[in-house]
């Protein structure tokens, strides 16, 4: 489906800037998105700084939404956060209703970009996702009916409140300062963050060990039980299933469960 | 008839349109404030934490009446079927008596643009809008409002003027019209026409919402509909000429921009709860003189 008036006005609002007062400009621009003659003889009667109010009504909207959801991201990358906002609109644009998910739609667009960017810290993408994710948290939607819960069992999966999320980065970047104007780097530590909203609806980011996360992944699909969890994530690390890896366990259990964020063991209704 | 869709006596006087910024105040308050609140489900539709719940809370306490964004009527491309699903969820949870949204396209290409962009005044996309339109009241199982926007500049030659593409659209689909008196305020004065004239070639049996707002002036010398100024006189005054017309109305205070303080919003709503009471007598003396 080919609206000529919407392509065009699309083009206008997302693409590169056109030199609008240039007449070839103007008459390459009706005639790549089909625009009939009538059409075009009233726009270019009426000249373009009116549609092009929209260019800037478009752009500052979704700038003030990405600059909200992940403003040190912005600080740490300068003028090339500019030239990755423009490649995003001309190339892909926004696809989603929800203006909240427009900067998860951004990153996704840049990340394998960075990775090629010498200009571009690595750690960057890392701090994008983890101000992203604290927005992505808040607005969770988590269904009311997260089933019963138990007394914890071995043999038995766990339950969470449905609002917590497992994430790795390659960097600390949840170490630095939240101060928008710090342009510190993170350490280059391999992490793993618990990230999970409380019955106060506030966000919050617990630094787990590798065993912890790699546990807790397992749990939280809540498909198997603590015992295969503990099994195969020792399996995965290495780590013998030892006496004091049940005690570390339990000691981690009993802290979420003291947050509200662990509900108890899965049990059939 | 479009009008009795104004049943619910609590949708009278002046609401707010519900912003996040005076959402705890007004939350803690004893009283809503004002009778009722307008939302865009957009803000909350998939989402869960502290505005949902807020929301929740809210819904107990008022009406709420919702007001979309994105489903981009006038657009080419049909609207998104998973964002059509949501809405209806989000419109029924709410008990919303009709759901508004604009004369405009938001999508285009598969892009959102999350801005009402302008659409040609054409026969053509009067017939496609109306279709949708119907199509939205069948799938959402709600009467839909259409909005008239701003629009900076009318994309390609004017088949109608936008009073007749408006008209058209309603009663091709039977929509009902939600009218902004502060949008035919900024367009006359950016196209040079007079607001009182369009106000009277609209069908003004079909108006079952009003929207009121500031504006300010672009660097550009538009005028645009910010929402970030309190109304102005003039505004003011267009709102009374409506209401004289169409009798009592749903009328909501939007506010975008450089949003005061509830307090100072209240102040707004009641100045302008004065113009409505006065505007409702008006309009019940011309209509016990024309009996």
């Amino acid at each position: 489906m080919h609206n000529p008036l919407e392509s065009a006005i699309l083009e206008l609002v997302l693409g590169a800037e056109l030199e609008v007062h240039n007449p070839r400009t103007l008459d390459a621009w009706l005639s790549r998105h089909r625009v009939s003659e009538e059409d075009s003889r009233a726009i270019r009667e009426q000249g373009l700084e009116g549609l092009l109010v929209y260019r800037r009504l478009v752009r500052s909207r979704l700038r003030e939404t990405m600059e909200l959801a992940i403003e040190r991201t912005i600080n740490h990358l300068g003028p090339v956060f500019d030239e990755y906002f423009d490649r995003f609109l001309a190339e892909r644009g926004p696809r989603t209703h929800y203006l909240r998910d427009v900067t998860g739609e951004f990153l996704d667009f840049c990340e394998p970009l960075w990775k090629a960017d010498e200009r571009v810290a690595d750690y960057s993408i890392w701090l994008g996702r983890h101000e992203e994710l604290q927005v992505e948290m808040a607005a969770m939607e988590v269904s009311a009916d997260v089933g019963e819960a138990g007394p914890l069992e071995l043999d038995l999966p766990l339950r969470f409140i449905a609002a917590a999320r497992v994430v790795r980065y390659p960097y600390a970047v949840h170490e630095l300062p939240i101060s928008p104007g710090d342009r510190e780097a993170p350490a280059a530590r391999p992490t793993a963050l618990l990230a999970y909203r409380d019955s106060k609806h506030h966000v919050h980011n617990l630094e787990l060990t590798t065993l912890a996360a790699s546990i807790l992944e397992r749990l939280l699909h809540g498909r198997i039980t603590l015992r295969q969890a503990a099994v195969e994530a020792c399996g995965e690390n290495g780590i013998a299933l030892s006496e004091a890896v049940l005690t570390g366990l339990a000691s981690v259990l009993s802290d979420l469960a003291q947050r509200g964020v662990l509900l108890g063991a899965a049990h059939s209704r | 008839m479009v009008r009795g869709l104004v049943a619910d006596p609590r949708l009278a006087g002046v609401g707010l349109g519900l912003r996040w910024e005076f959402l705890d105040e007004v939350l803690a308050g004893p009283e809503p404030g004002v009778p009722f609140f307008e939302v865009s489900p957009e803000n909350y539709m998939r989402r869960g934490g502290y505005y949902r719940a807020a929301l929740e809370t809210l819904l107990e306490r008022c009406p709420i009446i919702t007001h979309g964004l994105t489903l981009s009527l006038g657009a080419e491309e049909p609207p998104d079927s998973g964002y059509l699903e949501m809405l209806r969820v989000e419109t029924q949870w709410l008990h919303s008596p009709w759901h508004s949204d604009h004369l405009c396209f938001t999508a285009a290409g598969g892009r959102v643009l999350h801005e009402l962009l302008p659409l040609k005044f054409s026969r053509e996309n009067v017939l496609r809008i109306a279709d949708r339109v119907r199509a939205a009241e069948d799938f959402l199982g709600l009467p839909m409002a259409v909005e008239n926007i701003t629009f900076y500049a009318h994309p390609g030659r004017r088949e109608m003027t936008e009073a007749e593409f408006i008209t058209a659209i309603a009663e091709r689909s039977g929509c009902a019209l939600l009218l902004d008196v502060n949008n035919v305020y900024v367009n006359a004065q950016n196209h040079g026409f007079d607001a009182r004239e369009m106000l009277e070639q609209l069908p003004l049996e079909r108006v079952v919402q009003v929207h009121v707002a500031g504006h300010t002036r672009s660097p550009e010398g538009f005028i645009i509909d910010t929402h970030g100024a309190a109304v102005p006189d003039a505004v003011l005054e267009l709102l009374r000429f409506t209401l004289e017309r169409t009798g009592p109305l749903p009328v909501v205070l939007e506010r975008d921009h450089d949003i005061p303080a509830l307090a100072e919003l209240l102040k707004e709503v009641a100045k302008l709860e004065s113009a409505y009471t006065e505007s409702v007598a008006r309009w019940q003396e011309r209509r016990a003189q024309s009996a």
